[in-house]
């Protein structure tokens, strides 16, 4: 080799170092860790996972109060924690991102969960999971001023409910209800239910599409004293492809994920998964659907042009749980349990390489996760 | 609104979006009245617009909200040129708001606005007065006491109630509800709230005390002990006016001792005195101008004891739960063992032999699918053994049955956790049934006949609205469970039948007397007593063996601070122990309360007379309830013991956290949070060195 030959790859090494220096971003990820009441923040370097700060949540030392769904607010300024568990009733948190400061909390249903932020409305859509007790009562999304932190609304579903996330345009907001089987649609603005649909594959035939459930007085339908048989399904989340046109419903007793056309709203595709499907997200590009499997402690990431699954990854330890995927669609973020007192840990994926990159190990049941921000 | 203009609303948002700068200057709020006035259950209508700087419709439309269960507004949003006529809906009374908000995505760029809907109380329907005799005697004093009601039947404590006398010459309220009569006359006495009065009549009669005397039992008693002055307004015959109201009050000179104390102590209304610290007391009873008084000596209680540590066992990686100590059987009959849980780690149970405690050794540890083992407990006949399960990977929490017959070699007989996926936080064995408290709602009651097959029962469920419960501990077959707001419940479970041939001193126990009725499948609640301050975090049973009242002890739990623990720093909690009487189980009442000011109460046990209570950062302290209990037993003197648990490699370093304790044999055993298990005893010695 020449010596300009060398001098040549030398400086392509130094110029590729550079660039690749002058483009590197963090991406910042705030992890819950429910049964260590605490919440991490995770700094991803494109490399290396930091955890840059553990902020203690909640007010009783010696009782766990389950910090259990996390988002942050659209402008990124405030990030809001749903703690499952009260005296009976849980709360939602809100904090300062950065000061990571607790700014105001309100009380909520029972076993308040995941959250989403309307685009549109600006307010927060929290379901009531209800976990505890006999899996027989119909619960509810409570709808919340997120500024003011007063609950304004709520709107009943079904039981168990699970998921909370509203289309881009902020509009409609989608949830499912693990014990009912059915995926449900909010008007975001007039804060009614609007449609219901079983998550079924088998069960097209149920749909009610176009359906006001306006008049429907669920409190009348006595569930209480119901002889309710579980649905199969169990569906647990539900997510919007960034076309606002497709839902992607995880069916955790069925594995299996249904693809819904929300005009259509029927189920339109079905992808057979590894065991326990649990969350999923779909990357801003629309190209992947990266779904955790919580029983098979793994995460697969799906091609959504061809319904294939292109990668499976082994998650470092047991009960794989939540799943963010960074704005630039270049990185998932998956939280995983773990067992006992095994540490939680937040799993990164390069979905352009597909290949796992780091972990990060925060608290104990590593759950609810969000994203941030990305700083160049 | 229609839905045609529904169908303009993502565009509108889309405007919104991006072209509103400046937004709080541009747009206003205009309502059609400036407030609104309406009662319980009435609706109105307002017209409310959002306009621009012009006075025209903004073209946008916002939200309408009302305070949720207290006022209702349909519909929820305007129209989209930004009109709403709303229909608002009261149901609950006070100053409410009606609020609205314009629909950006930029937090900053919304326009907020409100009214004032004020929705009044109902009207009031009566006031109760807590008495109504229909004589006095001139040149006494009377409290007088009020209730007032609402046509809601709710008691309303929001509003002023005035007493009047018709004639103040002869007898006159002061600003406290206190009547002074002056002279014998016939009054009016009136209680007037809003358009509300309750009237009755009393004479005023003169007075024919012409002494008054005291007949207290001793004339020397020690702090902590209650004297009945047995005070009594006699005629000129000297015979007793039953009915002639007395005051008592004290002064005192107080021994100087070891700390300079203060004379200090506590009279009631109706004659009992506790002092708090020793010295010469003159005790004063008086009724219509004329007194007695008696000098008392009040001797320091001297029930201190020497408190030494026996042995300890570090737990140094992971927080200490729970404890219970047992005595061994079969083939290890002759030996004690114990079991401790552990908080936030592994779901671990240890067990340990503690036949020497000097030398307490782990000899087996179970690990179950969990993050804390919050409770342990084993049967009376020590073959099975409870834990308790929270933070299970699968989120089916529940409880694990062992067979304990061989400490050394433990086994899992069954798991159960069917309908408790919310965590089983506490639990009881009892006659062959696990009382489960799970979910934070209930108790869920097993039968373990079969340990390897257990099955529910029966349930008990408080049925008041956001109920929530803690524990539950059972005693003659009786739970007593800790509610938080709802306070003490106690439940007939198969309470031991009353016998009136049984001369044990169970039988004081008024509970017994109602029960009867109750078993596992079908739970009975004999009585309760909320709680105000909604801490009620424990509930103990205490039968005085010195005075045969029955007590429910219902123990605080409280972080004012809230977390420091998982900071790695002490935390730093209070509360106290509050000694319900519940001798007349419908009419409970609080007697005493045993508090360390600056420490916070958990677990407690009582064994005979005597209270052993662990304090958390306080540490361990046993406290002699023996005699009457009145007042703050703190500062009775009444404390035997004191032991603060810590170690220099405790999981919290030197640092005091004590869970619990259990007495056994002669000795007690405290689980400290941070550093495991103590086993300590106390040395009766005069002087006290405590640790």
């Amino acid at each position: 080799m020449s010596k300009n030959m060398k001098r040549t790859i030398q400086l392509i090494f130094v110029v590729t170092i550079m660039i690749n220096n002058l483009f590197a971003k963090d991406y910042y990820i705030y992890c819950t860790a429910e049964s260590e009441d605490e919440v991490a923040l995770i700094r991803f370097d494109g490399k290396v996972a930091h955890v840059e700060k553990r902020i203690p949540v909640g007010v009783w030392p010696v009782e766990i109060e389950g910090p259990h769904g996390i988002s942050v607010s659209p402008d990124g300024d405030y990030w809001y924690l749903s703690m499952a568990h009260g005296m009976p009733y849980g709360h939602l948190y809100k904090y300062e991102t950065g000061t990571d400061k607790m700014v105001d909390r309100v009380e909520l249903g029972l076993f308040p969960a995941t959250m989403g932020i309307s685009n549109a409305t600006g307010l927060l859509y929290i379901v009531n999971f209800n976990l505890h007790g006999g899996h027989s009562e119909v619960s509810d999304v409570s709808i919340v001023d997120p500024d003011e932190m007063i609950e304004i609304e709520r709107v009943e579903t079904g039981i168990m409910p699970h998921g909370s996330r509203l289309l881009n345009n902020g509009l409609k907001h989608y949830s499912v209800a693990m014990m009912s089987g059915e995926l449900y649609e909010i008007d975001a603005m007039t804060m009614e239910l609007k449609r219901t649909l079983s998550t079924s594959p088998m069960k097209k035939m149920n749909k009610h599409s176009g359906h006001n459930m306006k008049g429907m007085n669920h409190s009348k339908m006595k569930m209480n004293s119901m002889s309710h048989n579980m649905p199969a399904e169990k569906p647990t989340w539900v997510y919007p492809h960034p076309n606002d046109n497709f839902l992607y419903v995880v069916n955790n007793g069925t594995d299996n994920v249904v693809e819904i056309d929300v005009n259509k709203w029927e189920i339109t595709r079905t992808f057979k998964t590894d065991k326990g499907p649990y969350n999923c997200e779909v990357s801003q590009d629309g190209k992947y659907l990266v779904v955790t499997y919580k029983s098979a402690a793994k995460t697969g990431v799906w091609d959504l042009a061809t319904g294939k699954e292109l990668a499976k990854f082994k998650n470092t330890r047991k009960v794989t749980h939540g799943v963010v995927i960074s704005p630039d669609s270049r990185y998932a973020f998956v939280s995983v349990e773990g067992i006992g007192k095994e540490p939680g840990a937040v799993e990164i994926f390069d979905l352009k390489k597909l290949k796992a990159v780091t972990i990060a190990e925060i608290g104990k049941q590593a759950g609810g996760i969000a994203f941030w921000k990305m700083d160049n | 609104m229609n839905k045609r203009k529904l169908l303009f609303l993502p565009f509108l948002i889309f405007v919104m979006l991006n072209g509103q700068d400046g937004n709080k200057e541009k747009f206003h709020f205009q309502f059609e009245m400036d407030s609104l006035e309406m009662n319980v259950g009435e609706s109105k209508q307002i017209k409310i617009k959002l306009l621009d700087k012009n006075g025209e419709l903004a073209q946008n439309p916002f939200f309408i909200s009302g305070a949720r269960k207290s006022l209702s507004v349909s519909p929820r949003i305007s129209d989209s040129t930004g009109v709403a006529i709303v229909t608002v809906k009261a149901h609950k009374p006070g100053r409410l708001r009606l609020g609205t908000r314009s629909i950006t995505v930029k937090r900053d760029e919304r326009i907020r606005d409100f009214i004032i809907v004020n929705v009044p109380y109902p009207p009031l329907d009566k006031i109760v007065f807590n008495k109504t005799p229909n004589k006095l005697y001139a040149g006494t004093v009377t409290e007088f006491l009020v209730e007032v009601f609402d046509v809601s039947g709710l008691t309303r404590e929001d509003i002023d109630v005035e007493l009047i006398s018709s004639k103040q010459s002869v007898a006159e309220f002061d600003a406290f509800g206190n009547l002074e009569t002056k002279k014998p006359g016939r009054i009016t006495i009136t209680a007037k709230a809003q358009n509300v009065k309750e009237t009755f009549k009393v004479s005023v009669v003169k007075n024919p005390t012409r002494s008054v005397v005291m007949n207290p039992a001793e004339t020397e008693i020690r702090t902590g002990d209650v004297l009945h002055l047995n005070g009594q307004a006699l005629d000129k015959r000297k015979s007793i006016i039953k009915d002639a109201p007395l005051t008592y009050t004290y002064s005192g000179q107080a021994n100087y001792g070891e700390f300079g104390l203060p004379a200090s102590g506590l009279v009631t209304n109706d004659g009992r005195f506790v002092a708090e610290t020793s010295g010469l007391y003159t005790l004063t009873a008086s009724s219509g101008g004329y007194s007695t008084q008696t000098t008392i000596n009040v001797l320091p209680r001297d029930v201190k004891k020497k408190v030494e540590l026996v042995g300890h066992g570090l737990i140094s990686d992971v927080l200490t739960s729970d404890l219970w100590i047992w005595p061994g059987i079969g083939k290890h009959k002759g030996k004690d063992f114990a079991v401790t849980g552990t908080w936030g780690s592994n779901g671990e149970a240890y067990f340990w032999d503690v036949s020497n405690p000097d030398s307490m050794i782990i000899i087996d540890t179970v690990t179950v699918d969990a993050r804390t083992v919050n409770d342990v407990k084993i049967s009376e006949d020590g073959r099975i053994g409870v834990i308790t399960r929270e933070g299970a990977s699968n989120r089916k929490n529940g409880f694990v049955v062992l067979d304990v017959s061989d400490p050394y070699n433990v086994t899992i007989s069954a798991e159960f956790n069917d309908d408790m996926t919310g965590g089983v936080h506490n639990v009881f064995i009892y006659d062959n049934h696990v009382y489960a408290v799970n979910n934070g709602r209930k108790y869920d009651i097993i039968n373990v006949d079969d340990p390897k097959n257990p099955f529910r029962v029966g349930v008990f469920e408080l049925d008041t609205p956001g109920h929530s419960i803690h524990d539950v501990w059972i005693e003659d077959g009786i739970a007593y469970s800790s509610n938080w707001s709802d306070g003490v419940v106690a439940v007939d479970i198969g309470g031991t039948k009353f016998d009136e041939s049984d001369r044990s001193k169970s039988q004081y126990n008024p509970l017994l007397i109602k029960a009867g009725e109750g078993s596992p499948s079908s739970p009975k609640k004999l009585a309760e007593m909320g709680d105000p301050t909604g801490r009620n975090h424990a509930a103990f049973p205490f039968l005085s063996q010195s005075t045969n009242q029955f007590y429910i002890i219902s123990g605080d739990e409280i972080f004012p601070w809230g977390v420091l623990a998982t900071q790695g720093k002490p935390s730093n909690p209070r509360g106290g122990f509050h000694f319900l009487n519940f001798s007349d189980p419908d009419n409970p009442r609080e007697d005493a309360i045993y508090q360390v000011p600056e420490a916070g109460s958990h677990n407690l046990w009582v064994h005979g007379d005597t209270l052993i209570a662990g304090f958390y950062q306080g540490g361990l302290r046993i406290v002699d309830i023996s005699g009457e209990l009145l007042g703050d037993i703190y500062n009775q003197g009444r404390e035997i013991g004191v032991y603060q648990s810590s170690h220099k490699e405790g999981k919290i370093p030197n640092a005091p956290m004590v869970w619990g304790a259990q007495p056994y044999k002669d000795y007690i055993f405290i689980a400290d949070m941070n550093s495991g298990l103590y086993c300590i005893q106390l040395v009766d010695e005069n002087k006290s060195d405590t640790p």
